[in-house]
């Protein structure tokens, strides 16, 4: 039983000293205040991700935490919160000091499509957060099983009785499909999987004979010719899908990515947020980084805190309108 | 030989220091709780799945997968020698292995059983390795109405099979049905029996119910149960058996490697199950069943392959369709959720070095435990004498840390606390909490499957039969529902014609 994992042991002892360093230096923290912001960071950053381990918002968790950790000179552990979709994990946050030492990575899905799928209770606001920066933007692209024998927008309109899978409720997925569907006026039936990977499955099986998934989940089959690109949902055309257009070039108004952010809680100091914004610049610059982002089929959207803010706001409010000018509940899918 | 390249590969896997390390620790650890009573397999993995959160995929799996076919060698040796099970799936070999010990021949029968062990795991991973691709070539045709079909049936043969109570194990099923029922609809969205609380919105989490349920509910039922002091376990000598024991027990490690491979594969079957059918066959097959359960090499050989056999080839179900056997395959489906790897027809493909990679660890699992399982008796019966005090309170630590660090969240260590009383009350009131962790997994497969089979149908349940696969696992379903009913009236028929029979001889 000497099986102990060198990451885990880390983590605990990263997190075990940094409450160590916070019992220590608590009287100093509120007021020496010219004094400690400079020496800021001091002890580790922990940096709380509402996903579980290896899904797509944790490795670029990750990956952004290997790299400022490296130009903060204190390790950035990550801290895997999954549930309800991340909100668990952003609720956390929100109520932790606003010292710096609490970050999160935050998909803007939570903010802009969950609401219009879940109750009260789960909406999180963007405004309860200071966002560092933006990171990446990750797109979603329709696919179809070649024996469906469609192979654009048009195709699907002369077609009935399809079946097209999402990844889930309150999902981008299942947002983008349902607003084309109805945009277009296709006939089908929307079938929800739990996540991805099934829904990639039931189309290469011709259960489900389309499904939006995220680019990452569907790009080796496409690669492959076991799945056509139909279209995809990001405003301009992905630098990783160069042929296959996007819904807004078909006449569409189907907005929707999955974007990523890091934020802090509300009222950390104006120079921490400085300090961490030139790690994360510092860290965008790094070749290790820009491969990872390459890798993972992710095109950078390294905006700041305030654009951030400003885009997703919009973009809840956009879809809220969308949704209702359409006529669509994500919640009966 | 497109075939071989990937089998090839992962031996390549398996070769790596790191990997073999944790092969032979998987088996030791397996062996050790063998031993143990009480403490089975999927209590022990129950426990150890936070600790294999931190090592990556290929090496978990493999240490996780010896633990369980460790354990399968090991439960025997306590069997001959303390007439004590270290392992359900060792209770038939007590009959038989405990009387050759009383004859001086405990070696004997341990040497049989190892060697049986090592034929049926062989054999089994044989099994593994040709039928899983196939059945993975098959995994695209398996849509939402297989899937459906396919957990109705897992759910029923698990409360029908399981050992002990079928009524009690139906009622522990039905529970776990409930419990899937708990979270956020995936369909609608509409928060089901969460109360308002976030931490329930996903619904409950699969593992602190198995960590609860299989480790602390068993910790705190041996407590109560291991009073007993060690007995001086019988003397070991001669561990090779002698030429005509072998000739014996070769046609029972045949037959048992072959019942179990086919018992393994079969949602709710498994180790326990597989010894138990092979010990039955055993007896039926003998000339003279009446050697049993008074030392025969045979009582032993049968279901020690079998139990071996049966689990390896459950690792079929779960790692070509992504639907787990039994219960400890519940725990490998939630230690490779861990990892980030959906279980499932996929596995084979995207992560080939994975799928070989704990495959081919078998082979070298199974030398392994054959080379240590004789010099090593020892040891492991002198660790019987630890003391269940010493070794409750720090196994109960490691699995109340382990809940926590999953998903750091205080929330499963109450989880883990509920289904641990839960667990504990279960065992003393006779209920399995195998077909409740069973049906909890299957039971949202089967749901949400259902629903998903419904919207690609038009809500024609007809369409169901519309579709071979779907079809042939309903009507076997049809087939295990009504069967038990059958054979009571077959039974009760043939008593009744008995007792005619008797009449008439005695009026005669």
């Amino acid at each position: 039983m000497k099986a102990f994992p060198v990451r885990r042991a880390i983590v605990g002892l990263a997190s075990a000293s940094a409450i160590l360093a916070l019992t220590a230096c608590g009287g100093n923290v509120g007021s020496g205040s010219s004094g400690t912001e400079e020496s800021y960071p001091t002890k580790p950053i922990n940096v709380t991700v509402g996903a579980a381990a290896g899904g797509s918002t944790d490795l670029i968790a990750r990956a952004i935490a290997e790299g400022a950790s490296e130009d903060l000179g204190v390790a950035m552990p990550v801290v895997n919160k999954p549930g309800a979709n991340g909100a668990l994990a952003a609720k956390e946050v929100q109520g932790k000091p606003a010292d710096g030492y609490e970050l999160a990575t935050l998909n803007a899905s939570l903010i802009t499509i969950t609401p219009l799928a879940v109750g009260e209770s789960e909406a999180v606001s963007i405004d309860d957060f200071e966002v560092i920066t933006g990171l990446s933007q990750d797109d979603y692209v329709m696919v179809a099983n070649p024996e469906a024998g469609v192979k654009t927008v048009e195709d699907l309109t002369k077609k009935d009785g399809l079946s097209f899978g999402t990844t889930g409720v309150g999902t981008g997925s299942q947002l983008a499909q349902a607003l084309l569907l109805k945009q277009a006026d296709i006939k089908g039936t929307e079938v929800p999987f739990d996540s991805g990977a099934p829904a990639v499955t039931a189309v290469l099986g011709n259960q489900v004979q389309v499904a939006t998934v995220q680019l990452g989940e569907a790009k080796a089959q496409i690669d492959a010719g076991k799945l056509v690109p139909i279209v995809v949902f990001s405003t301009e055309r992905n630098e990783f899908l160069p042929d296959v257009p996007t819904a807004t070039e078909e006449g569409y108004d189907v907005p929707v990515s999955q974007y990523r952010a890091m934020v802090a809680p509300k009222g950390t100091p104006e120079e921490v947020k400085t300090r961490l914004k030139t790690a994360f610049e510092n860290t965008f610059k790094t070749e290790a980084y820009q491969q990872f982002n390459e890798q993972n089929l992710l095109t950078p959207k390294e905006i700041s805190g305030e654009e951030v803010v400003t885009e997703w706001t919009e973009l809840a409010e956009k879809y809220k309108e969308l949704t209702e000018e359409y006529g669509i509940s994500l919640k009966e899918s | 030989m497109d075939f071989l390249q990937p089998v090839l590969d992962g031996f390549g896997v398996v070769l790596a220091p790191n990997n073999l390390l944790y092969c032979l620790l998987g088996v030791l650890i397996g062996m050790l709780i063998g031993v143990l009573p009480g403490l089975g397999p999927a209590a022990t993995i129950a426990i150890l799945l936070p600790l294999t959160y931190g090592i990556e995929p290929v090496t978990a799996i493999i240490m996780l997968a010896g633990i369980f076919y460790g354990a399968q060698y090991g439960g025997t040796i306590t069997s001959v020698l303390l007439r004590l099970p270290g392992e359900a799936s060792s209770v038939v070999t007590v009959f038989d292995g405990y009387m050759l010990a009383k004859k001086g021949k405990a070696g004997t029968a341990l040497g049989i059983a190892a060697i049986g062990s090592f034929i049926g795991g062989t054999i089994g991973i044989i099994g593994l390795t040709f039928l899983a691709p196939v059945v993975a070539g098959f995994a695209l045709d398996f849509g939402p109405p297989e899937y459906a079909a396919l957990a109705l049936l897992g759910i029923l043969l698990v409360a029908t099979i399981s050992n002990g109570s079928k009524t009690k194990a139906l009622i522990a099923a039905a529970f776990g049905l409930l419990l899937a029922t708990v979270g956020r609809d995936v369909f609608t969205g509409a928060e089901r029996f969460t109360f308002g609380n976030l931490d329930l919105a996903d619904g409950i989490d699969f593992v602190p119910v198995a960590m609860g349920l299989f480790g602390l509910g068993e910790i705190l039922y041996n407590l109560e149960e291991r009073h007993r002091a060690a007995k001086a376990p019988a003397k070991v000598a001669n561990v090779w058996p002698s030429r005509a024991d072998l000739k014996q027990s070769s046609g029972a490690i045949g037959r048992g490697s072959v019942l179990g491979f086919f018992l393994g594969i079969l949602p709710g079957g498994g180790a326990t199950i597989s010894s138990l059918a092979a010990y039955a066959m055993e007896k039926k097959r003998a000339k003279d069943p009446s050697r049993f359960g008074k030392g025969a090499v045979e009582g032993v050989a049968g279901p020690e392959t079998a139990n071996n056999a049966a689990a390896t080839s459950s690792f079929i179900p779960l790692l070509t369709l992504g639907i787990p056997a039994n219960a400890t395959m519940a725990l490998m489906f939630g230690a490779l959720l861990i990892q980030g790897v959906t279980p499932g027809p996929q596995l084979v493909d995207q992560h080939p070095d994975l799928f070989w990679g704990v495959v081919n660890s078998m082979y070298i699992g199974n030398i392994l435990l054959l080379i240590m399982s004789i010099p090593l008796v020892g040891i492991f019966v002198k660790i019987l004498r630890v003391r269940a005090a010493i070794l409750a309170p720090i196994t109960a630590l490691i699995t109340m840390l382990g809940a926590y660090t999953i998903n750091n969240s205080m929330f499963d260590v109450v989880l883990v606390v509920v289904f641990g009383i839960i667990g504990y009350l279960m065992k003393k009131f006779g209920f399995e909490p195998g077909p409740l962790v069973l049906a909890f997994v299957l039971g949202s497969l089967l749901e949400a499957n259902l629903r998903r089979s419904l919207l690609v149908l038009n809500g024609d349940l007809g369409g169901f039969f519309g579709r071979p696969i779907s079809a042939t696992l309903l009507v076997l379903f049809v087939v295990v529902a009504v069967w038990p009913m059958i054979q009571s009236l077959l039974a009760r028929r043939k008593a009744a014609a008995a007792v005619d029979t008797f009449k008439t001889k005695e009026n005669a």
